[in-house]
């Protein structure tokens, strides 16, 4: 083998130009592979980040049902809660549990001495929710409520316009309670206006403390939804599969469950992007065929020698087999670096997608950052290095099979 | 000789070409034996068919009719990976067109087919510096082909063709590329080889001065043998 390997080696160099236009090509390939899989994860990543802080979470508890029919009457019990709770804590380490968020869902109508509007009021622990969601961060005007019972409510920019209402204007909330048949209504103060970037956010979100939606929607001290935040997404689904088991008579929902438009976004998305690096993978694919045919089909004659040297067909083909693995090595090598290199300059400085628009974006109920910062797992780096080294490799096979053919020993006599 | 103590032994051997519409008999009924020891020339003018006779013998190409051996190898019913590793062992090749390796330096072209056997590296390198000074190549060991001059790359084609000490070697008109002093001392060299190391030697060519060193010439015409004759030892130069 070590003769195969010394001739394939200066094999690769006999048209140095070639080679490195071959190998330029291939790495050029992987680099942006790298790249356009970086930018994408990292551009899901800050979608599904972005999206759990506004109102969901990485794993979500909910009552069965909950999430097929959002009734106000279907909330996880005080129990249950406690439950929840305390497995939560035991599993915390070793799921990097960050945050444990309970909340109250209801519908109803929001009226101030302009107008009124229909509305969805979201009940939150405001203390928790500033630390780790972005309502508080998206606040234009006014501030955050300061405790679980105030009287005070942060609103959508949009509920804000269509009401006339500024921090401090008081506005009336009217919604049904549970199991009762007549409608409540509570009096409440804006304490601040946020502008999330979301339309169905901003039309008509009412933030209230939890305790005051519980008071106002009947709840007692039961919630719908028990939000768990984690500082890897990646466990969303091994904690999701536990709690399933640990927590009987309740849904345990993944945010891809609890988040269904954004997950079928992310996999169409995805799906695009796959469609897009295999037809340019294809196109590099036919380069480097042709190059590596080329270089067997020019040597005719050598490979005629090579078989009269008795080099057998077996071993011409690993000859012409190690040149496509030089090839892939050095095209891997040099695409993960530029590939790396390019993914950490977008891991620190960001790719600015407000360039390309103006104003904001939103896609299946989540803005979109106006900067996406790359996001690569060592899986996926070596997903691609490995798809690049066996594509090349598979590619090699075609010329490998052509060395091995019966030679031609006419072309042996020729000067 | 005895009739066993061949080396190559051709029966009845008949190869036919189809060019376009044409159907050619390069080769017509050859029966032949060649023994172990003997420098026998094959010669005739251009399409006689002495090298498709040459190819045949060494199992480079198949005959359309007939059978042929290698000491007790038929080739005609051997595999394409057989005969390679036939070759390997037990025959070697020189080339009117050199034909080395161009990525090899002479010393490792001299030294593939040993290193294709698994001979062991202290071995093989005395073994190839033995012989590189026999054909009178040293000082020219890591020089690649591009840098050599014809009649040395024919030297170092020869060097490869014996440092595996092959039953036989077959050398297709290996002189027709060389000018006369190298075409004489190559000669000489073979000659040499064939006295002092009992190495087969079978030639085509129409180079007379080849001609006049062959213990056996075999005359072509068209495919078929025109005469084959003994050369006493008294006629050659």
């Amino acid at each position: 083998m070590g003769i195969l390997l010394t001739i394939a080696w200066r094999n690769i160099w006999r048209h140095t130009r070639r080679t490195l236009l071959t190998v330029f090509t291939v790495a050029l390939g992987l680099m942006l592979l790298l790249l356009s899989i970086g930018l994408g994860d990292g551009g899901h990543y800050q979608m599904i980040e972005s999206s759990v802080r506004f109102g969901s979470g990485h794993v979500v508890i909910q009552a069965p049902g909950y999430q097929q029919s959002r009734g106000v009457a279907k909330y996880v019990d005080y129990g249950a809660q406690h439950r929840a709770l305390a497995w939560l804590d035991s599993a915390g380490d070793r799921f990097g549990v960050q945050t444990v968020l309970r909340r109250v869902f209801g519908s109803g109508l929001a009226a101030s001495a302009e107008d009124s509007a229909g509305v969805q009021m979201i009940g939150i622990q405001p203390a928790l929710e500033r630390s780790v969601s972005r309502f508080a961060e998206k606040l234009t005007a006014g501030k955050f409520p300061e405790s679980d019972d105030a009287e005070e409510v942060v609103i959508g920019s949009g509920v804000a316009r269509r009401l006339a209402l500024k921090p401090g204007d008081k506005l009336v909330l009217t919604a049904q309670e549970v199991g009762g048949r007549e409608l409540q209504s509570i009096l409440v103060r804006v304490g601040g206006i946020m502008r999330t970037g979301i339309e169905e956010v901003d039309e008509s979100t009412v933030l209230l403390p939890l305790v005051t939606a519980q008071r106002f929607l009947g709840t007692g001290e039961g919630v719908h939804q028990i939000a768990v935040l984690l500082r890897d997404s990646r466990l969303a689904e091994p904690l999701a599969r536990l709690a399933r088991e640990r927590l009987p008579g309740l849904d345990v929902l993944t945010w891809a469950q609890a988040l269904p438009e954004l997950n079928d976004f992310i996999r169409i998305d995805d799906a695009g992007n796959y469609l897009f690096n295999t037809v340019f993978f294809v196109l590099i694919a036919f380069l480097v065929l042709n190059t590596l045919l080329m270089s067997v089909l020019e040597r005719k004659r050598e490979f005629a020698l090579l078989d009269a040297l008795g080099l057998t067909p077996e071993r011409r083909f690993s000859m012409i087999m190690l040149e496509a693995g030089f090839v892939a090595l050095l095209s891997a090598a040099a695409g993960a670096a530029l590939g790396l290199l390019g993914h950490l300059y977008f891991a620190v400085h960001g790719l600015p997608i407000d360039w390309f628009y103006t104003g904001e974006i939103s896609a299946a109920g989540v803005a979109f950052d106006p900067v996406i910062y790359s996001n690569l797992s060592e899986k996926r780096i070596l997903g691609c290095i490995g798809l690049v080294f066996v594509l090349t490799l598979l590619l090699a096979l075609v010329p490998a099979r052509r060395a091995a053919r019966p030679a031609d020993a006419c072309l042996l006599g020729r000067a | 000789m005895p009739e066993n103590e061949y080396v190559v032994k051709l029966e009845s051997v008949s190869r036919v070409y189809h060019q376009g519409d044409q159907t050619v008999h390069a080769l017509d009924h050859i029966s032949l034996r060649i023994h172990h020891g003997e420098m026998v020339v094959v010669a005739g003018p251009s399409g006689s068919g002495k090298t498709t006779l040459l190819n045949i013998a060494g199992g480079l190409d198949r005959p359309t009719e007939g059978k042929v051996w290698l000491k007790e190898h038929e080739l005609t019913t051997m595999n394409r990976r057989a005969l390679a590793q036939l070759r390997l062992h037990a025959i070697s090749f020189v080339f009117q067109a050199y034909n080395l390796i161009p990525v090899l330096s002479a010393e490792e072209n001299a030294e593939f087919i040993l290193l294709l056997r698994g001979v062991p590296a202290a071995a093989r390198r005395a073994k190839v510096r033995e012989v590189l000074n026999a054909v009178g190549l040293q000082g020219l060991e890591d020089r690649r082909p591009h840098q050599l001059s014809g009649g040395q790359q024919q030297r170092v084609a020869v060097a490869r063709a014996i440092v595996a000490e092959p039953a036989l070697v077959l050398a297709d008109e290996p002189t027709a590329n060389l000018d006369s002093a190298s075409a004489a001392a190559l000669l000489e060299l073979m000659v040499r080889l064939n006295r002092e190391l009992g190495t087969t030697f079978l030639f085509s060519t129409h180079d007379p001065r080849v001609m006049r060193r062959a213990r056996r010439v075999i005359r072509m015409m068209d495919g078929r043998i025109e005469s084959d004759e003994n050369i006493p030892e008294d006629e050659q130069e």
